[in-house]
């Protein structure tokens, strides 16, 4: 990685020129620093994404409030079940990341309290500057979980003043 | 910025700068870069539901909304009577022909562009009402989003009632 010093008695320098490589390192840096500052939603392992036809990048994550949406726990396979056990409240429907980045579960019977999640989210957004239209709920369904959690997250999101909603998919193959 | 400059007197040797030690903090960085990045990287459906505050007129819309009703099974029917969609199979494998087709719903599409073109020579929004049976698969949800998103109809209305229900 240093460079190397080889001189004889009657020979001329010979060092290596390592600047091609250096500046071909900083680009390649440059590169994955840029890449990895854009996607910033919470991606919990729990959940296993749907695939879509038709669907576009996720450009700017700034005001998404992520809600996972699990399916049965009998639909999950072991290694995201251990996480799964790990994260959140057993029976637990949907699962949120707060602004520490601890992680909350809600059961079926704890509609009000996601409502009450989001609309505090919406505030912090709108707290930092963020239009009303800027500020979507990023759904993020197990494939396997069955509609009425994705729309009864959707109806509490509603109540909480969020219409625009954002469908987190996979491409697909 | 890589380059190092060499200043050379007449009796001086080399006063080379090590950067060594940098290089090896950039190829540090550069590893933590590449495991950190995931390559395949999420993607997004967009939709939005009409505000209820919209409908304060009790003035008929110029266009009736588009109904898309999604069963247990995954089948999908248009305005009613039409399949748009049929039973989903959770087990196709991808790169399939079947698995292409469960995800593109061409016929669905041509119906959403037709309702779209319909809805625009009257200059009025094409919004779609999707109701779905509380058992059905995300993915077919996603499926049909997929559609609307193609068609370019980003309005959808969400019903909660169970289309099965009687």
């Amino acid at each position: 990685m240093a460079k190397k010093n080889a001189r004889g008695n009657d020979e001329v320098n010979g060092n290596v020129n390592l600047s091609p490589m250096i500046d071909c390192c900083f680009l390649l840096l440059i590169f994955f620093v840029v890449n990895a500052t854009q996607i910033t939603v919470a991606k919990d392992p729990s959940v296993k994404m749907p695939s879509a036809v038709s669907c576009s990048d996720l450009k700017d994550a700034n005001g998404c409030i992520v809600v996972n949406v699990f399916s049965d726990i009998d639909k999950m396979s072991p290694k995201a079940l251990e996480k799964y056990n790990k994260a959140y409240a057993p029976n637990s429907l949907w699962g949120v990341a707060d602004a520490n980045g601890n992680t909350i579960g809600y059961t079926s019977g704890q509609t009000q309290e996601l409502t009450d999640f989001i609309k505090k989210q919406k505030e912090n957004f709108k707290g930092k500057g963020l239009e009303d239209g800027k500020i979507r709920l990023y759904l993020r369904g197990d494939m396997a979980a069955p509609w009425e959690r994705s729309s009864t997250a959707i109806r509490c999101a509603a109540a909480a003043g969020v219409t625009n909603i954002v469908f987190g998919t996979l491409p697909s193959k | 910025m890589a380059r190092h400059k060499q200043i050379k007197t007449e009796d001086q040797e080399d006063p080379e700068m090590n950067i060594s030690s940098m290089i090896d903090c950039c190829f540090l960085l550069l590893i933590y870069f590449l495991v950190a990045t995931s390559l395949v990287s999420e993607k997004k459906l967009d939709i939005s539901i009409p505000a209820s505050t919209q409908s304060s007129s009790s003035q008929k819309p110029p266009v009736d909304p588009g109904r898309i009703v999604l069963r247990a099974d995954g089948s999908a029917t248009w305005n009613g009577d039409l399949t748009v969609a049929d039973v989903y199979n959770p087990d196709a494998q991808p790169g399939t022909s079947e698995y292409r087709s469960q995800r593109e719903l061409d016929q669905l599409v041509e119906q959403l562009k037709n309702y779209k073109d319909l809805a625009t020579s009257v200059q009025a929004e094409p919004v779609v009402m999707l109701t779905g049976a509380p058992s059905a698969p995300h993915q077919r949800i996603v499926d049909i989003m997929a559609a609307l998103a193609e068609a370019g109809i980003k309005s959808v209305g969400i019903s909660t009632a169970d289309p099965e229900a009687n």
